[in-house]
């Protein structure tokens, strides 16, 4: 697998090298907005490490232009904690979000969980773990037994189990699940994910409180 | 009719919706109406206040006149009464009631006898009605008294019965505030025997107008007057009970007179019978004044002012016209504001062009007209200016000098021309002198020069020379035709020259006007800007003026703004704090603290006040209607460029603060990305190192990196944490969380820290849904929890109680340590305190930034011992109500 680090900080590029090429991936560096553009887009990395605070431009910007030609999976990696900076950058088209400092096995087990290969549109059936959707005759199934779900709760899983491992907002998930209502539904979508949580055990639907869920695939 | 008669009229329906918020906000006025003294108003009104004490009310009374009757006197005992304020009128011991003091003392109910008596010289009003208003409008109930013939809207007929003018007079707008009138009804007959025993308290002038005044047949018609008020009262009532039930019934059409008023003596009558009228229509009546070119003298516009005065006091809205035809003005106003009838005064006699009634009828279209006969009113008091009448000041002497002299000239010079030009040039020059004459003198001057000059030319000129015969019948013509032409010459320039002061005048008011506006609104400095208005104000009324203008905490500053051209002296403020908090005019020239030096207008705008404006105008000067019309527009601009500078202040203010705090964001961002880069290479390495295999004191030593790392971390969080709350820029996003997942995050939040301690957690039975900010919750929970392990010994458990009580979520955290020592637990929430005998490390900072991100939200964070031991910290989140709760 190859990586592009972009950060400014060269102790945190060296490090993350380190850590990177111990596993056995190919490992890029830029140290700026602008030339770690241009490396994705020379080399075309299989995952971006993305730092926000960079010298030319800022992480968010250098974000939006990537996802004008690229779906290349992208890890936000920033010192900044807010809540509300996560979820811009989750919506911007970051697929995670690990703060400074950090867990090095935590985030190459997030790196590895985005970098899976994603489930494309014209595919029919979602295989997480133990649990299969069947997406033409909305069926779902864990561990070979069928699942009796409600609609909506068949849309929750199918948002969270395409994207297995990645923390999907609880904005995308409100959209997906109940087009056209505005997001005033939070507290509709904690009931459901928890009836959900329950049907699915033992799979875990883990909660990052602000920001969103991910299914983990046990 | 287009309107459905069944649909409530929306403008009344408002009005009953002011009136029954007026009912509560403002105190309860009770009246005891009589026709004349003598019927036992005082003594009705007092058993009436012995009884609502009796029912626990608290009573005071604030002025009782007993006039030395017993009955009335003997229920005044065991009442609270308000000493009167003496006032400082040198030998006299005049004392008036205290509205302060009542004010002060805020009694439920408060009585105050004889609504129209005047008050003495130094009270705050000229009234005493106006002191109850003040009353009234601070919320206190009042009882009082009051005899028919004091009701403005009644004066008229009351003078006609009884031939009394009646000076103290209530305004029927207050009566229109009263929730209760009462009518104490006595026979005449009973009444006149109660006078006959000397029971009647007739004051100090028991002469012939008081004698004429208790004839049965006029108590008869006061009595009858008393009646029909109360009955018109009572049917008004009942047509707002009617509406507001929305009983079906006749709607009344939207009534709206029109009266048009003149510097007449008829016009305070014409005015009280629009009232009349207007009330019985249950519509709404305006007064207008068409100013002519032609200016008012001194006396006419006494009159005026007064007669427009009472137009106010009464509740009808006073608009000025300008134009020489006055029906047509009128008419058209009429047209404009969809009067319904329109209101003159019927005419004494007739004129050449016909009567202003009979113009008026002539164009009123689908208009009612109403003829009225007035009663003449007083004869203006008028001590201090000359009538147009009264005798010529010096100015006009030197004027009709000026005309004679030019005359005399003008003879000469054609007298030397004569055998030259013959007599009917001089004529034309004669008569060019009349023409210049009227462009710079005004009337009467030029009609004596017009007059002058043709005898002038008869005597010298037409022949036969030296005598005013004249000979042939063609030079008859022409000397009749000159003095025609002379005499309408002279009317005409005279009155150009009128209309053009007139409009000169309006336009230097204009251009001031304008001024005002220009200085104070686009002056770059404000203070410059407002000195300049202040200038030029005071240039156009030739006056002192001042302003005090409001501070930040809607206060009056105390002291004068610096462009002010005079103090106010102490006893000054207190009269422009009035004006201040009542949004009214008073001062000189007003009803309210008439004896005050200077005039204050308060700088009214439709939603606040910004200040007060005082003018203090020579002792000699008036502030006659139009002058006072200047002001009020001046004071409205400056009101309005001041409230505009107030928010483009505030503006500013609020950009400033949001410029500030992009910066102590920057700053933030920058100072976290420094401290906490080292802290994540340092943390990564010593992850690295920990896989691979390291011999036994270099295992030893990385181990104390990796702790010494781990609490430097926490000191960064915290500061940055405390820097946050310390800037209270927190904006906690509220929002559905399940609770369980908040414990889950706080557990992964606390870490390591709590190995050594097994966790339990009591959850309410349901799965439970809390309104709060997430990640502050988590961070406070954690920073408790991380004093729980810290503090208790490892090994002891620590327990999380999550329940719902009334005030909303409530979260204990309880440890099994040695609790809190001695009174500590009630610091410890203070920044940097650390209970004493803590262990080393810690910001003690944890849980004051716990208490911040608690209160942050709207909750709250306790500290206690436990009473089988331990310590315990709770919290508490408020939940929305129950209709609020989302469905589950």
């Amino acid at each position: 697998m190859t990586c592009l680090i972009i950060d400014d900080e060269i102790q945190i590029r060296r490090l993350l090298r380190l850590a990177l090429e111990s596993r056995g991936h190919r490992v890029l560096e830029a140290e700026s907005g602008q030339t770690g553009l241009q490396e994705a887009a020379f080399h075309k990395p299989d995952v971006i490490l993305l730092d926000l605070g960079l010298p030319d431009l800022d992480g968010l910007e250098v974000l939006k232009r990537l996802r004008e030609w690229s779906r290349v999976p992208v890890l936000i990696l920033s010192v900044r904690d807010q809540e509300s900076i996560k979820v811009t950058a989750l919506e911007s088209g970051a697929d995670d979000y690990v703060t400074k400092p950090f867990s090095t096995a935590e985030l190459l087990a997030r790196l590895s969980a985005i970098s899976r290969r994603h489930h494309s549109e014209d595919e029919t059936e979602i295989q997480v773990g133990p649990l299969t959707l069947d997406l033409p005759s909305r069926a779902a199934s864990l561990n070979g037994q069928e699942l009796r779900l409600t609609p909506t709760e068949f849309e929750l899983l199918k948002a969270l189990a395409s994207h297995a491992g990645k923390i999907i907002t609880q904005s995308h998930l409100l959209k997906t699940v109940w087009p056209g209502h505005h997001t005033d539904q939070t507290a509709s979508l904690r009931v459901h994910v928890n009836h959900l949580r329950n049907k699915l055990m033992p799979m875990e639907i883990r909660n990052e409180p602000g920001i969103g869920y991910r299914l983990l695939a046990v | 009719m287009l309107e459905d008669p069944t649909r409530p009229n929306p403008d009344a329906l408002l009005a009953e919706a002011r009136r029954e918020e007026a009912r509560h906000s403002t105190g309860h006025l009770h009246v005891f109406l009589g026709m004349c003294p003598g019927v036992g108003k005082t003594y009705a009104m007092l058993q009436a206040a012995r009884q609502r004490q009796k029912e626990g009310t608290e009573v005071l009374v604030g002025v009782v006149e007993t006039h030395g009757r017993h009955e009335t006197a003997a229920l005044l005992e065991g009442m609270d009464l308000l000493p009167r304020k003496p006032l400082g009128h040198r030998s006299l011991a005049i004392s008036e009631f205290d509205v302060d003091e009542a004010l002060r003392r805020r009694p439920q109910l408060i009585l105050v006898d004889e609504l129209a008596h005047t008050n003495a010289p130094g009270s705050r009003h000229a009234k005493r009605y106006q002191d109850v208003l003040e009353l009234l409008d601070a919320g206190l109930d009042v009882y009082t008294t009051l005899n028919v013939q004091h009701i403005e809207s009644q004066v008229d007929i009351v003078q006609q019965v009884s031939g009394i003018a009646v000076q103290e007079r209530v305004p029927d707008s207050l009566l229109d505030r009263a929730q209760e009138i009462q009518l104490i009804d006595l026979s005449p007959d009973k009444l006149l025997q109660r006078m006959a025993e000397g029971k009647v308290y007739l004051g100090e002038r028991a002469d012939h107008a008081v004698s004429n005044f208790f004839k049965e047949t006029t108590l008869t018609a006061l009595r009858e007057l008393a009646l029909r008020f109360t009955a018109e009262r009572v049917d008004r009532d009942l047509d707002d009970l009617r509406r507001t039930r929305r009983v079906t019934g006749t709607w009344k059409t939207n009534a709206r007179l029109l009266v048009g008023v003149g510097p007449s003596p008829y016009a305070e009558s014409l005015i009280r019978w629009t009232r009349r009228a207007a009330a019985r229509l249950d519509g709404t009546w305006i007064v207008a004044w068409v100013e002519k070119s032609s200016p008012l003298s001194a006396a006419e516009q006494e009159v005026l002012t007064r007669a427009l005065a009472l137009a106010r006091r009464l509740g009808g809205e006073v608009v000025t016209l300008t134009g020489d035809n006055i029906a047509a003005a009128l008419l058209q106003l009429a047209q404009e504001r969809n009067v319904s009838q329109i209101v003159v005064g019927k005419p004494e006699h007739r004129g050449l062009s016909g009567t202003l009634a009979d113009r008026i009828i002539a164009d009123s279209g689908d208009i009612d007209v109403c003829v009225v006969r007035p009663v003449a009113g007083r004869t203006p008091a008028n001590p201090a200016g000359g009538s147009s009448h009264g005798p010529l000041t010096a100015s006009e002497v030197g004027e009709y000098g000026w005309a004679l002299a030019l005359t005399f000239v003008l003879t000469s010079g054609c007298w030397a021309l004569l055998p030259h030009t013959g007599y009917t040039f001089s004529a034309l020059v004669l008569l060019l002198g009349v023409l210049l004459a009227g462009m710079r003198l005004s009337r009467g001057p030029v009609l004596a020069m017009a007059t002058a000059s043709a005898l002038a030319w008869n005597y010298f000129f037409i022949p036969p020379q030296f005598t005013l015969h004249i000979d042939q019948a063609e030079d008859l013509l022409m000397f009749g035709l000159f003095f025609i032409v002379a005499f309408s010459m002279g009317h005409l320039t005279s009155r150009l020259r009128q209309r053009e002061i007139a409009e000169r005048r309006r336009q230097r008011q204009t251009a001031a006007l304008l001024r005002v506006t220009q200085s104070a609104a686009l002056s770059a400095e404000s203070a410059k800007g407002l000195q300049e208005a202040l200038r030029v104000i005071s240039d156009l009324l030739h006056g002192e003026v001042i302003l005090l203008l409001r501070q930040n905490d809607h206060t009056l500053a105390p002291a004068a703004h610096p462009a002010s051209s005079f103090a106010p002296p102490p006893k000054e403020r207190g009269v422009a704090v009035w004006s201040f908090d009542h949004k009214q005019t008073a001062g000189r020239f007003t009803d309210t603290l008439p004896e005050s030096e200077a005039t204050w207008f308060p700088l009214q705008t439709a939603t606040s006040t910004m200040g007060v404006l005082g003018l203090r105008l020579s002792r000699d000067a008036r502030l006659d209607f139009q002058a006072r019309q200047t002001v009020e527009a001046l004071v409205l601009q400056l009101a309005l460029v001041l409230e505009k500078e107030h928010f483009v202040q505030a503006a500013s203010r609020a950009e400033m603060l949001e410029q500030s705090e992009k910066l102590r964001q920057t700053l933030l961002d920058s100072v976290s990305h420094e401290l906490k880069t080292p802290l994540a290479v340092i943390k990564a390495s010593l992850e690295g190192i920990s896989g691979t295999q390291l011999p036994a004191p270099a295992d030893s030593y990385t181990h104390e990196i990796a702790t010494a790392t781990e609490r430097l971390q926490r000191v960064v969080d915290h500061l940055l944490h405390m820097t946050r709350i310390e800037a209270s820029v927190m904006q906690p996003e509220m929002d559905w969380h399940d609770l369980r997942d908040i414990l889950e995050a706080t557990r992964t939040a606390v870490g390591k820290s709590l190995h050594q301690h097994p966790l339990t957690l009591f959850l309410p039975d349901n799965p439970s849904l809390v309104r709060l900010d997430a990640s502050l919750t988590t961070q406070a929970l954690a920073n408790v929890l991380h004093n729980a392990a810290v503090y208790a010994p490892a090994g002891t458990p620590v327990e999380i109680h999550a329940s719902f009580s009334s005030h909303g979520l409530r979260i204990r955290v309880r440890d099994h340590g040695p609790g809190f020592p001695g009174e500590s637990a009630l610091r410890v929430f203070e920044k940097f305190y650390r209970a004493p005998g803590t262990p080393a490390g810690g910001t003690g900072l944890g849980l004051a930034i716990a208490r911040g991100f608690m209160k942050a939200q709207g909750g709250e964070i306790m500290a206690q011992n436990h009473p089988d031991g331990g310590a315990e910290v709770i919290l508490e989140m408020p939940q929305p109500s129950g209709h609020d709760l989302p469905d589950h």
